[in-house]
Parts: C-alpha cells; structure tokens; sequence
C-alpha cells in the first residue's frame, strides 16, 4: 500500500511540483494519473520511489517510510518499485540481457556486479522477465538494435527482474506509435493482473486512462483535483483536470 | 500474443543462446600476455619499487618542511623567490616560441587548407607539418638551437616555436577548410582580390578558433619548456635538474609548489579567455578535444 | 500581428546610418596587454634571432652529419626498443585504469559525493600542471635510473591526461540509464560499471590509444632524466656527439610514431 500524507514537493528552484498531496492506494490497484504537462505527476510518481525527495509530509510504500529513508534504505526501497520510462532509458550499447539485470543490481554483491558475472539464478529470472513480457529470442541482442516499442517492453522486462510490489510508468506510451501504445498498455495491465503488482501509470491519452485505469487521479497545479474510477472520468471531469475544452491531441485514436 | 491467464500456459518461444564469451575472454588473455611480456621486457627493477614508501616518505618529509618555513627568513626567502623567476622565466620562453611558431604557422596553415591551395602544394605542406609534429621539441632544440643560439632560453624558445608549427598548421588548416564558403562565394562575385579574399573571407572567419590553439599550445608550451631547460635552455626545468642532482629536498619542495602554482594560474586565465572567445564564436566542440586529436 | 505604427515610414525613407561599431574596449586592451607582455618576455629572455645568421654554420656542421644517419645502429639498440615499447605498455595499462577511477570520481554524474568530487579536480589539476620531466627526476630520485623510474613517472602522467579526458565524455552520457539505475537501487559503483561504462567505453579506448602514442612520444623526454628506453640510448649519443646516431634513432622514432599513429587510427575507427 502507498500512502501519501500532505505531501508537499518544493524543487530547489522554487518550484512546487506536489501541493499539499493526500493519497491512499491499496495493493493491485491499477492507477492512471492525468493531467497536463507540469501539473505534477511526473513528480508524484518520482517522489513515490524517492528519486524527487518530499518537502514536507509523510510518504510510505509497504510500511516503509520514503520521506524520511536513509540512502541506503532508500536503495533498499528502491529495488521493490519498479519503474518505466517515456524514453525507456536503456543502455543501448550492451545487450538486452544486461540491461534487464540492471534491475536487479541491488541485489547483486559489488565485484560480480563490475565483472558482469551474472550467476544462473540471475540469468535465469532476466529470461522468465523476457519471456513474460514475450520478447525472450531478443535476450542477446544489443539494446541498439531494438525498435521503440520492443525497448519499452525490455525496460518493462527490467523492472519486473527487480520482483518489485509496485510499478511505476511515466508516460510509457508518449514516445511510442498507437498500436505499439495499445500493446504496451496491455501488457502492463496484464502484468498488474497476474502477479498483482500495484501499478501507477502517467498518461495524458484520455482514452487510454479510461480503457485501463481501475481509478484514474486527476492533478493540476501540484494537487488532486479528481479521484475516481475509469467510467466517472467523462469529458467534463476531464476539462476540469485540465482547465481547457478537450482537442483531438488529448485522445490516442484520434492520433492514429 | 496470446493473453493466458498463467505465464506458463503461454507457448513458449525457445530461449535464445547465450552467446560465446571466447572471443571476449581471448582479448583479456592477450591483452594479459601483452602486459606480463611488457613487465619482464622492460628490465626495469621491479624490487626498488620499495624506495618509493621508504625513500618518499622521508622526501615529502623534507620536501614539506622547506614549505612550512617562514618563507621571508632566510635561506627559504631566496628559494621562492628564485623558482618564481625561474618559472617566469618558462613562461616568457614557451610565449615567445608560441608566438613564433604561431606566426610561421600562419602561411603554412593556408597552404595545407584543401579549400586554399592546390592538391600537390597541399600534399607536400602536409607531409612538412606531419614530420614537425613527429619530431620532439627536444630534438629541436638539441640538434638545431643550441649549436646556433648556445645554451639558455632563445634556443629553448626557438625550438618550442618550430616544435609548435606542426600542430598549430595542421589545426589552423582544418580550421580553414570547416569555414562556411558563402562569404568566400560573395568576395569572389564582387571581384575581390585573392589576397584580400584570403584576409577578410577566409582568416577572419577562422581567427578566433585560431587564437584559441595558439593559447592552448602556449599552455602546453609552458611544460615543455621545463624539459627543454633540462638540456640547458634555462628557465625552470634547468633549475629542477641542477636541484635534483644535488637532491636538495627543501627546494625542490618549494620550486614544485611554485610551478604547481603559476601552471595553474596561467592556465586559468589562459582557458577563460579561450572560452570567451569560442563562445563568441558559437563553436560546440572544445579546443581542447580538437588540439588533443591533432598532437 | 502588430500593425506598423505610422511614424515608420517616414523614417524608413531616410534610415540613419549606423556608426561603425567601435571595437569593444576589451579586445583592445586585451591586444595591448598581449603586446606588452611579448615585448617584456622577449626583453627577459634577451630574444634575438641575429645569432640565427651569424651562428648559422655551428648548426650546419651538426645538421650535416645529421642529414648522414647511421641506420645500423637502430638495430643494435634493439633491447631499447623493447624497452621503450614495454615501459608505453605498462604506463598505458595502469595509467588508464586508475585515470578510469579517478574519472568517475571527478565527474558530477558518478561522483554523487560533492565533497569528493572537488578534492578530486582539485587533485588532478595539480597532476596536470607538473611536466612530465619533473615526475622522471622525482622518481629517479627515488627508485634509481632505469625503467622503472620511466614507468612510474608516465603512470602519474597518464592518470592526469586519461582522468580529465575521461571525466568530460562522462559528463555527456545520457543520463536516463543512470535514472533506471537509480530507480532500480543500483548502488555507485555498479551504476557507473552499467549505465555510464557502456556509453563511455568506445571513447575511453580511443583514449586509451592516444595516450600509448604520447607515451612512444614521451620516450626521450623520459630518457634525458634517466626513465630508461631509446631515451636514453639517445642522451648518452647525445652527450658523446654521436649525431650520426642521434640521427638514425631520431628518424627511427618518427617512422615508430606514425606507424603507431596509423594503427591506431585505423583501430580508433572501429571502436567508434
């Protein structure tokens, strides 16, 4: 379970990329956070995992507190929540294989990790991660070599070698063609219904938000400013979240 | 894809070999081999490795008590003062020789530029600038300066100037044949003159990235100065030696704190300005990344 | 579209023309100092270019013998050869390895430590401000002459060139892998070993093969302190008048160099 209590992000610059956040949600859950660029939820998903740090408030993932975690214990945190990318954010210059054990490096003791020497039962848990997200005959292939959507499905691979509780995606589809979006899309959901990992995904494709999102949360400015599920996110909760009437941009059909 | 409920139940698609590692493994062997052969090839007396923690600790010793003497008592007084003039000295001696090799380099920069002269005259430039570059400073100075200037730093400032034409030509060149061709085009049109097309279309495009390399090299100039004072062309390398052969730890001390700081203060200022005028001329790549590839 | 206010026509009929631009006063005084400055270094070091003329012959009696080489002897210093050779190798290994660490250590990208990253720069730029002569004499004080002397001065050397090349194309990686590395929980060491080292390595092994060329290159500055090779094979000529030799090793090192350079060229391109 994640729980956010007043959670307050201020960025050194000034900046206030989480407004007084209060959030419960319950393991399995399928999330999809909305809203227009800047309005906070690249950060919300970047504090949960702690790679943005909590101003003020109390955030905790399985008990666990975030906000106030050493960085040794933030590591530790860490390497339960997986976490994807909108620019998959694969080393390209090394093999698929590689970088899907780069989830599980936290694992690994320092001298295996600087030789690359991956024992049997690391291998063996990047290729059941492969299989899952089915792109296993590319495990020895250079990351390079990848089309979008195949390395969006490796980096999705890396993070469930990492067996975490909770997955997070900032905007997993954005850089990918519609098709490719649908697919990745389900195979997050499946994923979330399988091994019931608790997954909070960005979009702003409301048609997508509506198609997968158990619940979808709606942010603006730095606060929650809708909180349901999938089928109550009609239009004009959506030009509520977003301040604007809705345009042809803000669906992924109408981008095909 | 099919959607099963289990990720058992999927079919499962052959897992791919891991591929070989000999390859891999045979370059570490032989990389292993080349460095053993090195090691026993080198003849150098692996056991004296000892008179580093032995020797050096005793050495940093006296080294840093010469430092933490009341540097205006005497003797200690006269060690600084002497290491600052020295060093002086090098810096004098590396920016007279930039500057002359910098102004030969000029001509010789344009006739190895593609986009200036011929391809013959090119070839020839070329070959002239790449044996400059192979030659050591050192060599310059030994074979050429010092019967003709004698022993101190003009013959040390002549040889590091000659030494400098080959680098500072081959960048000046290359600099020349990235310039943008349309301001070349238009002084032709309107019936310019080749000199002045070669001044105002081609130099005045190149000049600022050009200053950049004459100042990079002067930095570089500096250290090599301290070689070339070793053979007896004066200026801080020639006091280093004298200090060395008679191991007068205290000085040494001081006179490498000394160079230590004025290599650091020259090369600041020297980059800052190397930067403003890069950086108003709009240049992504670095000197330095540049000078580095054509040494 | 803002409309154009009715004024500017009439203006735009007779425009005024622009002053030529005064050069900025920067770059005059910048022009005047650098002036000054050579006027008073050529003043210290007492430069003139007259003995140039009237010394002329004193230089060609060496060139003379200098343009007769004697080939036979490159080859009856072959051990030195070697030596040079093996002395590069060695230096280039150890040289890269820890200019490889301190590197990473010196970059804001793997260095997550500011303190340390600081003492690092501050560390490498003394480093680099020593010449390579000065480090032959400190440890030929300290092991002897010979080879060794040579290794250990180019090791410190190469640390400096190797570290600071290395350190700037770290600071340009792309830095998402290092963002999934963190978000993985991946401690320092092993993200700089798998988000950074990947991104860095064709670079770095270029590194690597330019600095093996500056070492071939650096082996008579090596030789005049007593750091062992064809240095010093070409110091004692040197101080026996032996120019024909001198001559011989001189061309023999160019022609070493530019094969050196080729092959390295030639492997730079494959790894890039």
């Amino acid at each position: 379970m994640i729980e956010l209590k007043d959670v307050t992000v201020r960025y050194p610059n000034g900046v206030v990329g989480l407004d007084g956040v209060d959030l419960e949600i319950p393991d399995g859950q399928f999330v999809v956070v909305v809203g227009l660029s800047g309005a906070g939820k690249s950060t919300l998903i970047r504090t949960i995992n702690g790679l943005v740090p909590v101003t003020s408030g109390t955030l905790t993932v399985d008990g666990r507190d975030v906000s106030g975690a050493s960085k040794r214990e933030l590591r530790a945190i860490r390497s339960k929540i997986g976490m994807i990318f909108q620019s998959f954010n694969l080393v390209k210059r090394t093999s698929v294989m590689n970088n899907v054990i780069m989830g599980q490096l936290h694992h690994i003791p320092g001298w295996r990790a600087l030789l690359g020497a991956w024992t049997k039962d690391e291998k063996e848990k990047g290729y059941q991660a492969l299989e899952r997200v089915g792109i296993v005959e590319k495990t020895w292939t250079r990351a390079s070599e990848l089309s979008g959507g195949q390395q969006q499905r490796v980096a999705i691979a890396r993070a469930l070698a990492q067996d975490p509780s909770v997955m997070l995606a900032d905007e997993p589809v954005a850089s990918l063609d519609p098709p490719t979006a649908q697919m990745v899309m389900k195979d997050l959901q499946r994923i979330n219904r399988e091994l019931g990992i608790t997954t909070l995904v960005n979009l702003h494709f409301l048609d997508l938000a509506r198609a997968y999102g158990d619940r979808v949360i709606g942010m603006r400015d730095g606060k929650v400013v809708f909180d349901g599920t999938g089928a109550e996110a009609d239009d004009a909760v959506f030009e509520k979240i977003y301040g604007r009437s809705l345009t042809a941009d803000d669906t992924l059909s109408s981008n095909a | 894809m099919t959607s099963s409920t289990t990720a058992s139940a999927r079919p499962a698609t052959p897992r791919p070999t891991e591929p070989s590692k000999t390859k891999e493994t045979l370059v570490w062997l032989g990389l292993l081999v080349l460095f053993g052969g090195a090691v026993v090839l080198s003849n150098a007396r692996w056991s004296q490795i000892t008179g580093i923690f032995t020797d050096g600790w005793r050495y940093l010793q006296l080294m840093g008590q010469g430092l933490f003497q009341n540097p205006f008592s005497e003797p200690y007084s006269e060690y600084w003062s002497l290491a600052f003039d020295r060093m002086l000295e090098s810096v004098y001696m590396a920016w007279v020789g930039t500057l002359l090799g910098a102004i030969l380099s000029i001509p010789l920069g344009f006739l190895a530029a593609r986009n200036v002269a011929g391809p013959v005259t090119v070839q020839i430039t070329r070959i002239v600038l790449n044996a400059i570059r192979a030659v050591p400073e050192l060599v310059f100075a030994i074979i050429l300066m010092l019967p003709i200037f004698g022993f101190g730093p003009v013959a040390g400032a002549v040889a590091l100037g000659v030494g400098a034409i080959g680098t500072l030509g081959k960048l000046t060149a290359e600099a020349l044949e990235g310039i943008d061709p349309g301001p070349v085009e238009a002084a032709k049109a309107s019936g310019a003159g080749r000199f002045s097309i070669l001044r105002w279309a081609y130099w005045s495009q190149v000049l600022p990235e050009v200053i950049a390399f004459w100042l990079y090299r002067f930095e570089i100039n500096i250290r090599a100065s301290a070689v070339l004072g070793v053979i007896g062309a004066g200026g801080i390398g020639s006091l280093l030696g004298q200090l060395f052969s008679r191991r007068e730890w205290e000085q040494i001390g001081i006179t490498l704190v000394v160079i230590i700081i004025v290599t650091i203060a020259v090369d600041s200022v020297s980059g800052a300005i190397r930067h403003r005028i890069i950086a108003g001329s709009g240049q992504k790549v670095t000197t330095e990344e540049k000078a580095e590839a054509a040494v | 579209m803002t409309a154009t206010p009715a004024t500017s026509p009439a203006t735009a009929s007779a425009p005024e023309r622009p002053q030529k631009p005064k050069p900025s006063l920067t770059v005059i005084a910048g022009l005047v100092l650098a002036a000054a400055f050579t006027w008073w270094a050529a003043k210290e070091i007492e430069f003139s270019l007259r003995d140039l003329f009237t010394n002329f012959t004193n230089g060609w009696v060496v060139i003379e013998q200098f343009l007769s080489p004697n080939w036979s002897f490159i080859w009856r210093v072959w051990e030195a050869w070697v030596e040079t050779i093996a002395i590069s190798i060695i230096a280039t290994c150890v040289g890269v390895l820890f200019g490889l660490i301190f590197a990473f250590m010196a970059s804001r990208v793997t260095n997550r430590s500011g303190w340390l990253y600081r003492a690092t720069k501050i560390f490498l730029s003394i480093v680099r401000s020593l010449p390579d002569i000065a480090y032959v004499l400190i440890f030929v004080a300290l092991v002897g002459v010979g080879a060794l002397a040579g290794i250990l001065a180019l090791i410190i050397f190469n640390i400096g060139i190797a570290a600071k090349l290395t350190a700037e194309t770290i600071d340009a990686v792309d830095r998402g892998p290092l963002e999934a590395a963190d978000a993985a929980g991946a401690g320092t060491a092993a993200r700089s070993r798998w988000a950074v080292m990947p991104q860095i390595l064709p670079n770095f092994l270029s590194y690597c093969l330019y600095i093996f060329e500056l070492n071939i290159r650096s082996s008579v500055v090596i030789g005049i302190a007593g750091g062992g090779g064809i240095g010093q094979v070409l110091n004692v000529q040197f101080s026996r008048f032996e120019y024909e030799n001198v001559a011989a090793i001189t061309v023999a090192i160019f022609v070493v160099v530019l094969l050196i350079d080729q092959l390295s060229q030639y492997l730079r391109r494959r790894f890039v």
